[in-house]
């Protein structure tokens, strides 16, 4: 199959999704209503509560959900073959992806901007507040455990890798001082910084980090583990605009350009699938049902979009009806972000033992060499699109991360601090988060963790949905097409999780794994657990709420008119 | 970029309005969370008794009073409004 036809059977997925279905459901299941008082006018103060262009919002809500995991999950989900990461991405897009971010914002839109705990609260239960903010702090700590591994396997796998990620660094860096401090123009402070991150990405050909710190350090999972997580305490204890904001600001542009000029290589080059359409049922890190429907997450659904929708994109619409191109559009557009992932996966190796021999240095290897291939269509030349490419994935996944950790020394202070009042220190948080981290990222194997990684984020993805389930019964309105999506994606990352954790604790209680890997293996494993334990929890909590709402409606529905 | 900015009409305007939020929205409204944070901090010292946390002596709150009225409604809507751990993420 040639890559240009799966691209417009991505187009032709986003026009019927987006165009009839997402439509049908905004005006004649929600009623969405220009007119109607958004919670960004209602409670308008200037800062999170704002009326915002929809132009501008789907770049904030685009910019917010797309980070590494469009692109690592299709690179993975290859090995069962392409035919099925293929379906997964185009039908999980269409029937669950587009209405969990479109709903999540339109509940919290319709319930004065509220986060997730407040509509659990007010929904489901009290109890489902403190379960679901609880499941929030595992998942967080995946996250950054997988995200962390990327940005190791990155390093080390590709030399350049380290230089331009400095360079990008510095470059930041400087926009925050030239942006907020010496009050520069925004467009020499972004011609600069981006020409410096350029700079970076050049230099890391020409010396990469086997010339400058010798092999053996070069390759040392430690070493990168270790600044990726010195990074994230920057990120999370110097004032954000200092810091993270500016360096993503820069790689924002360094990202865009890549993908931007990636998809019309592609285009051009127009490459037939090399991998076989499908392999086995089982591989090695499970069968497909339920692994993939996990390995390939923000692709299709996922739960951190739920977030984003709710707690920031909600608050922000200026109409009703602008939730659809900014809740779903965007969707729609991360789906054909995973496609081109896939089409990298699929097509830049001749044969599967390729593949294999390339996915054992990680994702961040295929995805670079998939960049150099598609850039150099362009004219670059390879070996500064393979730099390109990893800058790229490390920039996507460490930006994620940053804000992990951050969000997760806040957690620290918030549920610890009655315990002891050294955990107020925004340092002891950092530095517990940091510790934790890096304890993944150096037992973890990287598939398993992004599973579980996966796992989690689907949960709440289906948690989510399970709320919106719980609204639309208790305003009667029809539940049918957001309950049966919650149903499959609940069953499925349960399943999935436990698999998999089942698969961790039984390699440690047979002695399979010894050293570092038995320690990965039993707190990924536990962790997982845990997780299970939490959604199944929260499962019933929702179910209870389902009844309560629907006796509700059915003794409101019984009454006579002017009762 | 607020309810301005989508008077920048047209496709190119669309396109100005996308990379700003891409690249430069997320700065923008944690910048302006910072200044709202400090701003409002203050008024908590200066005017808590409205919320039943005297803090100040009433003398100087009634000095600073006609400078805050503007600002008191919004103070406390975000002062008393819901929050959880979720708010820090997005």
């Amino acid at each position: 199959m040639n890559a240009v036809l799966v691209l417009v059977l991505g187009f032709i997925v986003f026009f019927i999704g987006y165009r009839y279905y997402a439509k049908y459901i905004d005006q004649h299941v929600i009623k969405a209503d220009r007119k109607r008082a958004t919670p960004a006018k209602m409670y308008m103060d200037g800062v999170e509560f704002m009326p915002t262009s929809k132009n501008v919002l789907f770049g904030y809500q685009f910019k917010s959900i797309a980070g590494a995991a469009p692109i690592i999950g299709p690179i993975i989900a290859i090995q069962w073959g392409w035919l099925p990461a293929l379906l997964w991405i185009l039908g999980g897009t269409l029937f669950i992806g587009w209405v969990h971010d479109y709903s999540s914002a339109m509940i919290a839109m319709r319930h004065e901007g509220a986060s997730f705990g407040g509509l659990s609260h007010r929904l489901i239960s009290p109890r489902a507040r403190i379960i679901l903010l609880s499941f929030i702090y595992f998942y967080l700590l995946l996250i950054a455990g997988a995200f962390g591994n990327v940005v190791v396997s990155t390093a080390i796998s590709l030399k350049a890798a380290p230089m331009a990620w400095l360079f990008l660094t510095l470059a930041g860096i400087l926009a925050g001082q030239m942006i907020y401090r010496w009050k520069k123009d925004i467009v020499l402070t972004t011609a600069v910084c981006v020409v410096i991150a350029l700079i970076g990405i050049w230099l890391g050909t020409v010396a990469p980090s086997d010339m400058i710190l010798g092999a053996g350090l070069s390759s040392n999972r430690l070493l990168w583990a270790l600044a990726a997580c010195v990074f994230c305490y920057f990120a999370a204890v110097v004032p954000i605009w200092r810091f993270a904001l500016p360096i993503n600001y820069v790689a924002s542009y360094i990202v865009f350009l890549g993908l931007f000029f990636g998809m019309i290589g592609i285009f051009v080059l127009h490459p037939s699938f090399t991998l076989p359409a499908v392999t086995t049922f089982t591989i090695g890190i499970g069968p497909v049902w339920p692994i993939m429907f996990v390995t390939i997450a923000c692709g299709a659904i996922s739960g951190w979009h739920s977030i984003v929708s709710s707690s920031g994109t909600a608050r922000q619409l200026e109409h009703e009806t602008d939730a659809r191109p900014v809740g779903a559009g965007v969707m729609f557009v991360e789906m054909m972000l995973a496609l081109f992932a896939l089409v990298i996966a699929g097509t830049i190796y001749a044969t599967p033992a390729a593949y294999k021999a390339a996915a054992a240095l990680g994702p961040g290897a295929i995805f670079a060499t998939g960049v150099a291939k598609f850039l150099g269509v362009l004219g670059m030349p390879q070996a500064l699109g393979k730099s390109y490419g990893s800058v790229m994935m490390v920039v996507l996944a460490i930006t994620i991360m940053q804000l992990v950790i951050r969000f997760m020394r806040v957690a620290t202070s918030e549920l610890l601090s009655d315990v002891s009042v050294v955990f107020k220190n925004p340092h002891v948080g950092t530095f517990i988060a940091g510790l934790l981290t890096l304890v993944l990222i150096m037992t973890g194997w990287w598939q398993y963790l992004w599973i579980l990684f996966g796992g989690a984020n689907q949960l709440m993805a289906s948690l989510a949905l399970m709320l919106v389930t719980a609204w639309l019964m208790s305003e009667g309105k029809s539940y049918a097409w957001a309950f049966y999506p919650m149903i499959f994606m609940f069953i499925t990352t349960i399943a999935a999780l436990c698999y998999t954790s089942y698969s961790l604790l039984w390699k440690v209680a047979t002695g399979v794994v010894k050293g570092e890997a038995l320690v990965g293996n039993t707190l990924m494993g536990l962790v997982g657990f845990f997780l299970v334990v939490a959604a199944v929890a929260l499962g019933v909590e929702g179910f209870k709420a389902f009844g309560r709402h629907r006796a509700t409606r059915a003794s409101l529905a019984d009454k006579p008119a002017g009762a | 970029m607020g309810e301005g900015g989508k008077k920048g009409g047209g496709i190119f305007g669309a396109i100005k309005e996308f990379v700003y939020g891409v690249a430069a929205h997320d700065s923008a409204r944690f910048a302006l969370k910072t200044r709202a944070s400090m701003e409002h901090l203050f008024i908590l010292i200066t005017m808590g008794d409205m919320l039943g946390v005297p803090i100040l002596p009433p003398y100087y709150s009634l000095r600073l009073l006609p400078y805050v009225v503007p600002q008191i409604a919004t103070w406390k809507r975000r002062m008393l409004r819901e929050k959880d751990l979720t708010d820090g993420l997005a």
